[in-house]
């Protein structure tokens, strides 16, 4: 005799509906595990068994795991930023002050964002010391390690160019110093050795190109903004596929011969 | 039920990994194998869970700065870079811009993705150990401080104008103007470049011959030219706080 | 030697090989300068054809509003420097014994906006620590070059006009506009 509970319960897991999304059930068995995994999209980046090893927590302390994380978090923060924020300057400053009473827990938002940077900052620099000290890096995961280079810049760049958008005297001047070094490049730039060889000047030198402008103004925060949005995170999504799915082509995380 | 499904699952855990190259010496995965759900998931969860947790509360307790609006005719004394980049931002008060906003970040960079294929052993490989890779993980380390104390010292240290202020000095009390700076005249700075690019190529072969033979020419090379250039940062440094050089070599070109 | 064999390979090719790798070679070619030129395209793309500048000319008084309170003059020959300007337009106004010109405030090295300290009679660059003497020629600190002069002139009313969209390096510091005789 089935209570009432089990009745439901049957009900719901034999139903078409469930049974088009969840294709297998529940029971804990070797076989439901690994269905949970190769029948679940979300998770089939992983393998269906790993060996006991890398499931220790402290070989990796989660840290790639972790900055993934922050940058799925830094991602819906950060979309979510965007409905009460304009990237002009007439307006950049006046939104991010506003925040506060345009919008219920907008600060705190802001807030998520902007430490969840930093954090990620923290944990991808030491996600890189991790794999350094346990020498993870070497054959035949050496390219996967560019890869993670790419991605620790690709971090950065997402940071700096997300410090411009506030729009205050902290963004004006980091990116004010930050872009005149660009014009400091050797050749490319207007103020760096060798600029006359290829004849680069203020206006058609590297900066230029960052800036849209000659300083720091609304093309810069416009230019910004897109990269900040939707550039960079374009660039280290796919960047990030290509890690994960090398973390698995090259056997899995590394381990002691 | 889905036959191919089941088939891939045992086959993802006991095939070799694709990518292998011939002799790359891992176990077989057989010895020892744990399912990744519920085994590893929920360790991911946790962990997720404990960061978000943390995030949330710093978020909560801390607003993130924002300062008054832009003022393109007004500097914030000091103006700080953000953190993260406030170890380059040190940099420039002794490297050109060129060299500490180009050259250096452009050698980390390229660097760090030479470091794979510059060591190339097996050794020691996926384990913590400090004794049996002392040079690799040594001058990694050594690195990897230097861009924190750098940091350190330019968030915490530096004050109005750029000025070292201790941490029970006052940043009210201004400080005098710095001392005239000078440079190596180029008959001192190009033998001395040239010296520390020559002898620290050749002593390391000199006096650990199974480094030269382990790693053949053009590793060796390579190895060594990123070691002294790491080295020659914090040199430049020295040079310039104790004996107030600003550039090691002056050409008409550029400085370094 | 090389080159002969080389024309002795081609020579040696049937008609089909010919055409295939002539095929090859212009199907290539096109490749590549289709992606040459949608690279160039993107490139000159990121520079606009108009950029807004604010107005970059100022009028700041006739020059005898630049008379030095006492006589003496300091170790560089400067008797007053006046920021009034700086937080607005980004310069600072000097006056030698017989000149009068304006110095950029934006720093030679990264362009932070320098400050002046009139009891030190110096410029202090708020972010690496650049330091200049009253006339602008660096000292200490990383700046490369002494701070820019802007173009100086007086107008039909006897005004003083600055133009900051033109700068003097110190190479020409003392050809005519870069200073006012007084
Ligand atoms: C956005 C940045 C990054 C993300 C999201 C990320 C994510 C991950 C994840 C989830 C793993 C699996 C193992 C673990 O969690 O430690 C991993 C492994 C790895 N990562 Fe990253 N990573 C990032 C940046 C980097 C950087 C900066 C490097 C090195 C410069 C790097 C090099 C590697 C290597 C070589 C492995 C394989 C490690 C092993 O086999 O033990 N990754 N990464
Ligand atoms: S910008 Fe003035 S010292 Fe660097």
């Amino acid at each position: 005799m089935m209570s009432q509970n089990q009745r439901l319960r049957q009900a719901i897991t034999t139903s078409q509906l469930y049974r088009s999304i969840f294709r297998h059930d529940y029971v804990d068995s070797l076989r439901n595990r690994a269905l949970e995994v190769t029948s679940n999209i979300f998770l089939h980046l992983h393998p269906v068994t790993i060996p006991r090893h890398a499931l220790s927590v402290r070989f990796t302390f989660c840290l790639g795991g972790l900055t993934f994380f922050l940058f799925l978090v830094e991602t819906i923060t950060g979309l979510l930023l965007m409905f009460y924020y304009r990237p002009v300057p007439d307006y950049a400053y006046i939104d991010m002050k506003t925040l506060e009473y345009a919008a219920q827990f907008g600060v705190v938002l802001r807030n998520l964002h902007r430490w969840g940077a930093h954090l990620m900052v923290v944990t991808v620099m030491l996600h890189m010391l991790r794999v350094f000290l346990t020498g993870s890096y070497r054959p035949p995961r050496e390219f996967n390690w560019v890869v993670g280079v790419s991605l620790l810049v690709m971090t950065l760049l997402l940071s700096f160019t997300g410090y411009l958008l506030p729009w205050d005297q902290l963004a004006f001047w980091a990116v004010t110093v930050g872009t005149n070094m660009a014009a400091a490049t050797p050749f490319i730039g207007a103020e760096g050795p060798f600029h006359e060889v290829l004849g680069a000047q203020p206006l058609n030198d590297v900066r230029f190109l960052l800036l849209g402008d000659m300083k720091v103004g609304s093309n810069a925060l416009l230019r910004f903004y897109v990269l900040h949005c939707v550039g960079l995170p374009l660039f280290a999504i796919v960047a990030m596929m290509v890690h994960f799915w090398r973390v698995r082509k090259d056997g899995g995380i590394s381990r002691p011969l | 039920m889905d036959s191919t499904e089941v088939a891939s699952a045992p086959e993802a855990a006991k095939a070799p990994p694709a990518g292998s190259r011939a002799g790359a010496p891992e176990r077989s995965a057989s010895s020892a194998a744990a399912t990744v759900f519920p085994d590893l998931v929920y360790k991911e969860f946790l962990a997720a869970l404990l960061v978000s947790i943390l995030l949330l509360v710093w978020a909560l307790a801390i607003n993130a700065p924002l300062l008054p609006e832009a003022n393109p005719g007004k500097t914030e004394n000091p103006a700080k870079a953000p953190w993260y980049f406030v170890g380059l931002q040190e940099l420039l008060v002794y490297f050109d811009p060129w060299i500490a906003g180009v050259g250096i970040p452009t050698l980390i960079i390229v660097g760090l993705m030479a470091i794979p294929y510059i060591d190339t052993s097996h050794n020691a490989t996926g384990r913590y150990t400090l004794g049996e890779r002392r040079l690799a993980i040594g001058h990694f380390l050594f690195g990897f401080a230097l861009w924190w104390v750098l940091i350190v010292i330019g968030e915490f240290l530096r004050g109005p104008n750029w000025q070292i202020y201790w941490p029970w000095q006052s940043w009210l009390v201004p400080k005098s103007a710095e001392e005239k700076l000078w440079s190596f005249p180029w008959w001192l700075g190009l033998p001395l470049l040239a010296a520390y690019f020559g002898i620290g190529l050749w002593l390391p072969r000199r006096r650990w011959p199974w480094l030269y033979e382990r790693l053949g020419k053009s590793r060796y090379a390579s190895a060594i030219l990123f070691t002294l250039l790491l080295y020659s940062v914090p040199i430049k440094i020295f040079l310039r706080l104790l004996l107030r050089v600003k550039y090691v070599l002056v050409t008409p070109w550029f400085n370094i | 030697m090389e080159s002969t064999d080389r024309v002795q390979k081609l020579l040696e090719l049937t008609r089909r090989e010919l055409v295939s790798r002539g095929l090859a070679i212009s199907g290539w070619s096109t490749f590549a300068a289709v992606l040459g030129t949608g690279g160039l395209e993107t490139v000159r793309f990121f520079y606009p054809r108009v950029v807004y500048q604010p107005p970059s000319t100022f009028r700041i008084g006739p020059a005898d509003g630049f008379a030095p309170n006492g006589d003496d003059s300091d170790a560089f020959g400067v008797l007053l420097v006046d920021d009034r300007w700086k937080s607005q337009s980004r310069f600072v106004v000097v006056r030698e014994r017989n000149r009068i010109y304006a110095l950029s405030a934006r720093c030679a090295h990264l362009g932070c906006t320098v400050n002046w300290f009139n009891d030190l009679r110096i410029f202090k660059c708020p972010c690496h620590g650049s330091e200049y003497h009253s006339n602008g020629v660096n000292f200490a600190g990383p700046a490369p070059r002494p701070l820019d002069r802007l173009r100086i002139t007086v107008n039909l009313d006897g005004q003083l006009v600055v133009d900051t969209s033109v700068t003097y390096g110190p190479d020409r510091f003392d050809i005519d506009g870069a200073f006012v005789s007084v």
